[in-house]
């Protein structure tokens, strides 16, 4: 056994899985400089020599066993936190996504309009003379024919023209139409073309049969990187926003914007910029009330459950298993159930309570519904950890109390919890961070909501912070994505923050910080 | 030696890599493939129709990729790339101002013969900045349908409606006397905010915005007083803030009067109901509260010229999705009203998709995305229109002074899309 995992044919297995393994992400790779993202490609071809020098030599046995861990730590972990690091220092939003040369190309391409009439021309593409590339057009309507190449315009007398049955020109002298075949391959440069019409005019492709009179409104200064209105003068510059924008008027801007560097500028939206400032606080204290709330009340209840089954008591494994049911539960499934039961009409709670409460309008209502639900969902996972615990303290502990006189009461607040709180203070602060992140919960029970929308409200009542930002991201037609990473960074350091200080003050893991 | 071996190794274990992978390398889409992007209804009827008829464009293949949503289409719109984005973009008329913006979406400028096939109201939904983005499809609107079962007479006035309900509340166990069944509280409940006064903008009658005039909240706000509110100021009942469990009720007898929309008829009638089709009646007897008609787009996108194949997607759009015999063809398995004026005509249109469109004609205006989404007056009209519900209805808030609030947002954004028409 040990001779096949170490003699040749070991190691002819190990190349060729190597091989097939670096070959898909080779493809990967490519896929990626295909999309033009380099820095992923470059990093997959990275990954794909390491894995190769790792398992190829005998450079680090420990680093065979650790690097799938530490390339998806790197590709999983560090490189999104520094991607949204980098994203909350750019104008990233909607009407800036794309990258300045693209946006270039697209105003260029934006920036004619059509004439007055908006004139239009059934076409046939083809070539003038056998070799320059021409269109022969026809407007119908007026009965106009000509040939035009991209420096030249040849009027037509409908005479010495072939027409169909709709008055389209399709044959002229010295004309020749391209096959279908030949018009596929074209379509990049077609597309592109812009034949002669007037010297102002120009006639640019609508569709293979179809085109359309247009001039161009602005021209690209390259040499100053700016664009001009050839009919006004008015100059657009770069305004280092991401637009390019009148120098006269600077609210005006050309679209589409790009992806730029605006630095510290969404950080300092969010301290000053009331908009964002005073939803963004609102939402933060909620945020610390509902984690710390749903951890209370999760291990409280998970302890006081844990307590009463720790004796021995009739059916104690069936209530045991009872309770795990709501953690075995997917919670997804046990969020919209609750939803429903917390309907104002048709809801199992107003039904048994025997009120008419609008749980989801009122503030009061929706936020005491999220705790509820949290509670649901959490208290058997305390239960669970506490059940667990209260079997590792030493009941010698107890009876040596018990026998120096403390009171059950006594015994459990100097003795039990202290013990129990020093071992799952890890677990508890871990809580918490999951709980400051608990979008699941807030998106699926009440959207944020209740909002006064009429009053401007941007953040709903029960909006945490990982909720609003997903709102500022993804919840309206303006998508700002710089401005929802800056708060992501900042939810980042807070609970790295706060997890940290946790973990120092309850002193465990003492060894690893 | 050992050395010698891993390196040897090393060497074969890349050439292996690399020549397994590169001829694993997908090709590219060929550039004489136009791919359109629909969604889980949408996709597979276009399918069809390329299976019936292929040669839309001599010398193209027109290939058709259906997601399992709209919500996953437009997901998979918001994650394109150059590479992967499609030329065609099976869409949403709200689509096109943030589309247009972000440089997704590519301008088309049609013949006055194609144009001459739609209503220019349609065109003024796909346009961005006075550029066109795509063809009109197919049109969503929504109307009221009553129950004759209940409703013996068809009602003149919102105060029928009301009338109605009240007397017969307790005695047929309505649940409701009117509410939104398709569309939800705020596109599908324009006709109501219409018929008690509220336009979310007020249209001239040469079809232009008129950008002098808003709604008057004092009306609109004591008509919801007079028809949606009690003594007391709480709701009577009528009107429900929210769309949830509309259609189960209204199928099931216990409300009268519903708002539905035109791609969900079949259900109605399939229980045994009239397409007795027609706009929310107003305050006044002979008044018709306004209700958005918008249609879905083929949309042209930026992508399509970085494929090599703008050309083509522009000739299918015209070819297809702008002529009679496409639109014909796709609405005989799609079973929407079309948009082209040729198709709306042919005998694959049911009586109901005919119904929703002489109500729309009665009583409609286009739905104007550069308004409806913009937000400057602190939300969107999405966001606003059900939030007045609410207030109201559930809140208890003053029916007038919400709708100051909600006549300030509107006019705000408004007069801030303009910029974008």
């Amino acid at each position: 056994m040990v001779a096949f995992f170490r003699g040749k044919l070991a190691f002819t297995l190990k190349v060729i899985l190597l091989s097939i393994i670096s070959a898909l992400l080779i493809l990967l790779a490519l896929s990626a400089f295909g999309q033009k993202q380099y820095v992923i490609g470059i990093f997959i071809i990275l990954v794909v020599f390491g894995a190769n020098f790792t398992y190829l030599t005998k450079v680090s046995i420990p680093l065979k066993f650790f690097y799938p861990g530490l390339i998806f730590l790197l590709g999983f972990v560090v490189a999104p936190i520094v991607f949204t690091l980098t994203m909350s220092t750019y104008n990233y939003k909607t009407g800036n996504y794309i990258g300045k040369t693209e946006a270039i190309t697209q105003i260029q391409k934006l920036a004619i309009e059509p004439d007055a009439s908006g004139s239009t021309f059934d076409i046939i593409v083809g070539k003038y003379n056998g070799s320059e590339s021409a269109i022969l057009a026809s407007d119908t309507v007026k009965k106009q024919y000509f040939i035009a190449t991209y420096k030249e315009r040849f009027d037509l007398n409908a005479a010495d023209l072939k027409l169909n049955q709709y008055q389209v020109a399709t044959q002229a002298p010295n004309f020749t139409a391209l096959a279908d075949s030949e018009l596929a391959g074209a379509d990049k440069l077609l597309s592109t073309s812009r034949f002669f019409y007037t010297s102002e005019y120009f006639v640019a492709l609508e569709g293979f049969d179809v085109g359309a009179l247009y001039r161009q409104k602005l021209n690209f200064l390259s040499e100053r990187d700016a664009f001009q209105n050839i009919s006004t003068g008015a100059i657009y510059e770069d305004n280092g926003k991401g637009n390019y924008a009148n120098l006269d008027l600077p609210t005006e801007i050309l679209e589409p914007g790009w992806r730029a560097p605006i630095w510290f500028e969404n950080y300092s939206k969010l301290f000053l910029d009331p908009k964002v400032r005073e939803p963004l606080i609102r939402v933060f204290i909620w945020t610390i009330v509902f984690a710390v709330s749903s951890v209370l009340t999760s291990f409280a209840f998970g302890l006081l459950l844990a307590l009463a089954l720790n004796k021995p008591i009739r059916g104690r494994r069936i209530y045991r298993s009872i309770l795990i049911l709501p953690y075995a539960m997917p919670s997804v499934m046990s969020i919209l159930i609750w939803g429903g039961m917390f309907n104002t009409e048709f809801g199992a709670i107003n039904q048994l309570l025997g009120t008419n409460i609008a749980w989801f309008q009122s503030v009061t209502f929706a936020r005491v519904a999220v705790i509820v639900v949290n509670l649901w969902l959490g208290f058997p996972y305390f239960y669970l950890v506490s059940s667990g615990a209260l079997q590792a303290i030493p009941s010698e502990l107890n009876e040596a109390a018990a026998i120096d006189g403390a009171t059950p009461r006594q015994i459990f607040s100097k003795i039990t919890l202290p013990l129990l709180l020093r071992i799952l203070s890890p677990l508890l602060i871990a809580s918490f961070a999951f709980n400051f992140n608990n979008f699941n919960l807030i998106y699926l029970l009440t959207g944020g909501g209740p909002k006064s929308t009429l009053d401007g409200d941007i953040a709903g009542a029960t909006d945490i912070l990982i909720s609003y930002t997903y709102q500022i991201a993804f919840g309206s037609f303006t998508q700002d994505l710089g401005l929802a990473s800056a708060i992501s960074v900042v939810i980042f350091l807070l609970v790295a923050s706060i997890s940290l200080y946790g973990i120092r003050k309850s002193k465990v893991l003492e060894s690893f910080v | 030696m050992r050395n010698r071996k891993s390196l040897k190794a090393l060497a074969v274990s890349l050439a292996l890599a690399v020549s397994f992978g590169v001829s694993l390398t997908p090709v590219h889409a060929a550039s004489t493939e136009i791919l359109v992007w629909a969604d889980e209804n949408r996709g597979p009827n276009l399918s069809k129709v390329i299976a019936a008829k292929g040669d839309w464009v001599a010398g193209y293949k027109v290939v058709i990729r259906t997601f399992s949503s709209f919500d996953a289409l437009k997901a998979a719109v918001d994650a394109a790339t150059d590479l992967t984005g499609p030329d065609i973009i099976i869409g949403a008329n709200d689509w096109v101002p943030t589309g247009a913006k972000s440089g997704k979406l590519a301008p088309i400028t049609l013949t006055a013969a194609v144009k001459a096939q739609f209503n220019a109201s349609q065109f003024f939904d796909l346009s961005y900045k006075g550029k066109l983005y795509g063809i009109p499809l197919d049109i969503n609107n929504v109307a009221m349908i009553y129950n004759t079962k209940l409703v013996t007479t068809k009602p003149t006035s919102f105060g029928d409606m009301v009338t109605y309900y009240k007397a017969n509340k307790v005695a047929k166990g309505l649940k409701a006397g009117l509410c939104v069944a398709g569309g939800g509280m705020s596109w599908g409940a324009h006709g109501v905010f219409s018929a008690l006064g509220a336009d979310a903008y007020l249209m001239k009658k040469d079809g232009t915005v008129n950008y002098g005039q808003s709604f008057n909240p004092s009306v609109f706000g004591n008509n919801v007083k007079t028809y949606l509110l009690d003594s007391n100021k709480k709701s009577n009942g009528f009107f429900p803030a929210t769309d949830t469990g509309c259609k189960d009720n209204f199928l099931a007898g216990t409300v009268p009067f519903a708002v539905i929309g035109n791609w969900e008829w079949a259900d109605y009638v399939a229980k045994g109901f009239t397409m007795n089709l027609m706009p929310v009646p107003g305050a006044t007897a002979g008044t018709y509260g306004k209700m958005f008609g918008s249609v879905n787009g083929a949309l042209l996108t930026s992508y399509a010229a970085k494929h090599g194949s703008e050309a083509a997607a522009k000739s299918l759009l015209v070819n297809l999705f702008a002529s009679t015999a496409g639109q014909v063809a796709y609405q005989t398995y799609e079973k929407r009203p079309p948009a082209e004026k040729g198709a709306q005509s042919s005998s694959v249109i049911s009586d109901a998709q005919k119904g929703f469109g002489s109500s729309a004609s009665l009583a409609g205006i286009p739905q104007i995305g550069a308004f409806l989404n913009n937000n400057k007056g602190g939300a969107s009209y999405w966001d606003s229109a059900p939030a007045y519900w609410t207030a109201v209805l559930v809140d208890g808030k003053d029916a007038v002074k919400e709708a100051r609030k909600l006549a300030a947002i509107w006019k705000t954004n408004v007069i801030s899309g303009q910029a974008d028409l």
